[in-house]
């Protein structure tokens, strides 16, 4: 599935992946692809993005996370780490 | 001769130096510009996530739940009486008309608010803006001169984090914010935006109303993302007028060294041309004291 990873000042990751977890308001979640159309306001904490054997990392606070039609958009409000 | 050949060859001295500095400021311009730029092609994605899902989620009923979406009463009605402006202007000039266009554009819309019967309160950004309203003698409710040529989403949320909580409050009927827009490095004309109350982007007809899943609630999500949509409107003035400042300053410049190097030329001619008169009169005379002596 295709996760792009945008903050205010750009977009900061853009590419293929095999799992996110990000962390949601309440607590964290896990999106596989394929998922049902999905919508949640991320709160602070890691998000990671996974892709074969390598994973990425960054830090977000606010904004929302958004999955449809196999992709996922997490549009935060400050991202940090590359 | 000499003496009028000394002023000239000062003068020429001196438009060249000039020419050097403006021709450095563009220089400098250019390249400030592109960084600037390529901040304005950056933010685009996160305003059109952004709006795309607010458009989604907005419905005419929520509308008037939304303290950030509810248009206000006008004021022979009871509503709030004050309006705040916010102008986004340069720090430093020498970029033509940039700022006082920027600064015609905001008294425009003071006048015309005030028009309405409101009290304008004024935020200010930049320091041409603050000192062209104190040279006037207004009232400024605050003022900014610390942002600069890199703007972040941080400084817009200082911003307009105020404003957001006076509107949600009732105190205040609309904020709107002057800034310049830039459509290409040549044309940057001054905007009005109205950013409070929220005009939700257009709905695209058949967009896609995906049955979601909505956590915690499609009203929850709207009240966060408002504010976020708002300081993202501010963010995007500011960077644009960062931007916009900058072609501004590139083509200001381009046209002054333009007209030194023209300058220049009129007076090398000048001065060649007195040049020349002045060895053709010597030969004259040393010519005609010969001729006198040979006589």
């Amino acid at each position: 599935m295709r996760v792009t990873v945008i903050s205010p000042e750009a977009a900061i990751f853009d590419g293929e992946a095999d799992a996110v977890t990000a962390p949601a308001h309440d607590g964290q979640v896990g999106i596989l692809p394929r998922h049902a159309p999905f919508m949640t306001l991320l709160g602070r904490g890691p998000l990671v993005v996974t892709s074969g054997s390598t994973s990425r990392r960054f830090m977000v606070n606010g904004g929302f996370l958004q999955a449809v039609n196999n992709t996922v958009r997490v549009v935060a409000e400050q991202v940090k780490g590359a | 001769m000499a003496k009028a050949s000394k002023a000239l060859r000062g003068r020429m001295r001196s438009v060249q130096n000039t020419r050097k500095i403006t021709r450095t400021m563009e220089l400098v311009s250019t390249s400030k510009l592109k960084r600037a730029q390529d901040r304005v092609v950056a933010a685009r994605p996160y305003a059109a996530a952004l709006a795309e899902v607010i458009a989604d989620l907005v419905t005419p009923e929520l509308a008037e739940r939304f303290p950030l979406l509810r248009r206000p009463a006008p004021p022979e009605k009871g509503g709030p009486r004050r309006a705040a402006v916010l102008l986004v202007t340069s720090n430093r000039g020498l970029c033509g008309g940039f700022n006082s266009n920027l600064i015609k554009e905001a008294r425009k819309r003071i006048e015309a608010l005030e028009g309405r019967g409101y009290q304008v309160e004024l935020h200010l950004v930049g320091r041409k803006g603050i000192g062209f309203f104190k040279y006037i003698g207004r009232a400024i409710t605050t003022q900014r001169q610390d942002i600069g040529d890199k703007p972040t989403a941080q400084h817009a949320s200082e911003l307009v984090a105020g404003l957001i909580e006076e509107y949600s409050a009732g105190r205040l009927a609309s904020v709107d914010v002057v800034c310049a827009k830039f459509v290409s490095p040549i044309t940057t004309p001054p905007t009005t935006l109205g950013v409070l109350p929220v005009s939700t982007p257009a709905v695209k007809p058949g967009g896609l109303k995906a049955d979601y899943i909505l956590k915690p609630g499609a009203d929850e999500i709207l009240a966060e993302l408002l504010p976020l949509y708002v300081r993202n409107q501010v963010y995007r003035g500011l960077v644009e007028t960062a931007a916009a400042e900058h072609g501004a300053r590139r083509t200001a410049m381009k046209n002054a060294t333009d007209n030194a190097g023209e300058i220049f030329e009129l007076l090398k001619r000048t001065y060649n041309r007195q040049r020349q008169a002045a060895i053709t009169q010597e030969i004259a005379e040393i010519v005609g004291g010969a001729a006198a002596l040979e006589g």
